[in-house]
């Protein structure tokens, strides 16, 4: 279910085409299908994982920061190989989506995230909750994030970030 | 060294008040973050909170957050500019100096009540710490430190202090944070350890950003309690050292190699100078990122790590660029970064459930000096001489 502001058009059919992006993207982050997760973004974007106090103070910097659908890939390979980390499930719900402008340069939207990590012998905790801030394109036929800034409340994490919001 | 320094709280106390609150210069801010009259910024000495601010006459004042009153937290705001510090409980109003000057109802109300007459504000301020600074970072201390900053440092952590804050001004680029389930001192042995960097670390391991077959030295100073892990960059390719470290993945190639794209900015060979300054902060310069990382002890157990990203206010666009990309590999979610998070979860694990068992430091001998290699302990040694010391151990 995708909203729009007041004095948006957008037909139902554009709806449903968002609502098929933002729900294959929950798809393949809730089943770990972290391969998939460098396709929804087009070949030169932006995607960056920041706190609430960095986003209002115009800092720049990331927790996560990718110029390129290269460097996501880059991350899952990380993710994959190299980084050092216990195994954990990571459960993210999404909610809210709106649509908030249809500029030149593509479709503005937000949402609403929180996450949950559950680490093994563990019960499950919140981890982090926060607000999507992309821009979607039509990209050759293929909606896809050109920049996807998610935004967490809390500028603590606990412990670590491993994976995608 | 026995497990019990890192998880008992009696130590923990006596660590409060020997080191953090003793004759310490400890971290507070960079002044970039305050750059002008009434700019302030909390920060945190230990488990005690402060106030930077900068005062009318351009110096920092650090200031406890703590009214002189009934002891409430008169700042909740994490940074801003004020004019005086009100405290919200009874108003009491605190010039940035910390100097009270405003206590309502002082003289009472029509003859009945206020305060007795021998009330003086000049005696009830907030308490301010001695500050130094440096180049751009701000230091203060509980107790005056009965030497300079310089000569805290001694003069070859200082020439590594200087490579990074020579002095131009500073750009700060943003914030993380992260709650450690771990003891504060593993945290800061972890960035004296260049033992475990070439094994634990993958992302360092393969792309030869620090590895102990490459020109390297630790070095620490004449008490110990500082270090730096001095490292040069190699190359991407096997060798007798690299067939010993399993995280070396020779095939491993970057698809979007602007991640590690460094560019010389410093003179001299070194690539990456990590320093370990006493107590409790860690300052990064790995390639183009530059970072202090503030270790806030909670408790025993618990840590948060306060990173503060930083550049230079001239650096060109594309050096921000740079340093952001960079910084992928530190933080709470670094490629490196995530690595030294889970040692610090599990080496807390395992020393909590055994309090009285040993670790055994003693790679590259049982010495604390410098040393023109990195395939040793040396650092953690020279941390724990200094450290007895203080602690009377």
């Amino acid at each position: 279910m995708i909203a729009a502001l007041p004095g948006v058009e957008a037909s139902a059919a554009l709806r449903a085409r968002l609502a098929d992006l933002y729900g294959a993207y929950d798809e393949a982050l809730g089943e770990r299908l972290y391969e998939r997760w460098p396709e929804f973004f087009t070949e030169t974007c932006v995607y960056k994982i920041t706190s609430r106090e960095n986003y209002e103070l115009a800092l720049p910097i990331g927790l996560v920061y990718a110029e390129s659908r290269a460097m996501l890939v880059d991350r899952v390979a990380a993710i994959r190989r190299t980084m050092v980390y216990a195994p954990r499930i990571m459960r993210s719900l999404t909610t809210g989506i709106v649509l908030r402008a249809i500029d030149p340069d593509g479709m503005r939207l937000s949402a609403s995230f929180a996450v949950f990590q559950t680490l093994i012998n563990e019960p499950t905790a919140a981890f982090a909750s926060g607000r999507y801030y992309d821009r979607v394109v039509d990209d050759g036929g293929v909606l896809r994030f050109a920049e996807r800034v998610c935004v967490t409340d809390a500028t603590l994490v606990p412990t670590s970030l491993i994976f995608p919001l | 060294m026995p497990n019990w320094v890192y998880s008992d709280p009696q130590i923990f106390a006596c660590e409060q008040e020997r080191i953090f609150e003793g004759p310490n210069w400890l971290y507070v801010c960079l002044d970039a973050e305050i750059p002008n009259p009434g700019d302030f910024t909390r920060s945190r000495l230990g488990t005690r909170e402060v106030v930077a601010v900068r005062g009318a006459d351009g110096a920092v004042n650090v200031l406890l957050n703590r009214c002189a009153h009934r002891s409430m937290q008169f700042c909740s705001a994490n940074r801003g500019t004020a004019k005086e510090f009100i405290c919200p409980y009874h108003q009491w109003t605190y010039d940035l100096e910390g100097r009270l000057f405003g206590v309502p109802f002082r003289r009472g109300l029509r003859g009945q009540g206020g305060m007795p007459e021998d009330f003086r504000p000049e005696d009830h301020g907030l308490r301010r710490l001695a500050v130094a600074s440096r180049h751009g970072v701000v230091f203060a201390s509980f107790a005056q430190p009965n030497e300079t900053l310089e000569d805290y440092f001694g003069p070859r952590i200082l020439g590594w202090f200087d490579r990074t804050f020579d002095g131009r001004e500073l750009r700060v680029l943003g914030y993380q944070r992260q709650r450690l389930p771990g003891n504060w001192k593993l945290y800061i042995e972890n960035n004296r350890d260049p033992y475990h960097a070439s094994l634990m670390h993958a992302f360092l391991v393969t792309f030869g950003l620090f590895r102990l077959d490459q020109k390297s030295a630790t070095e620490v100073d004449e008490t110990g309690r500082h270090a730096a892990l001095v490292n040069q960059r190699g190359e991407q390719k096997g060798n007798e050292a690299t067939a010993q470290m399993r995280a070396f993945h020779e095939g491993l190639r970057l698809a979007d190699p602007r991640l590690i794209d460094p560019v010389r900015e410093y003179p001299g060979d070194a690539t990456v100078v990590i320093q370990t300054l006493w107590p409790n902060l860690v300052v990064q310069q790995q390639s183009n990122g530059l970072a202090m990382r503030q270790v806030v002890p909670l408790d025993a157990n618990t840590f948060d790590l306060v990173w503060t990203h930083f550049g230079y206010a001239d650096d060109p666009p594309e050096m921000t660029q740079r340093r952001l990309r960079q910084a992928n590999l530190f933080g709470p979610a670094g490629y490196v970064s995530v690595d030294d998070g889970e040692a610090m979860l599990l080496s807390q694990a395992g020393i909590v459930a055994d309090e009285n068992a040993e670790c055994i430091v003693e790679m590259g001998g049982r010495d604390t000096g410098s040393v023109p290699h990195t395939v040793t302990e040396t650092a953690i040694r020279g941390l724990y001489r200094h450290y007895r010391a203080v602690m009377g151990l």
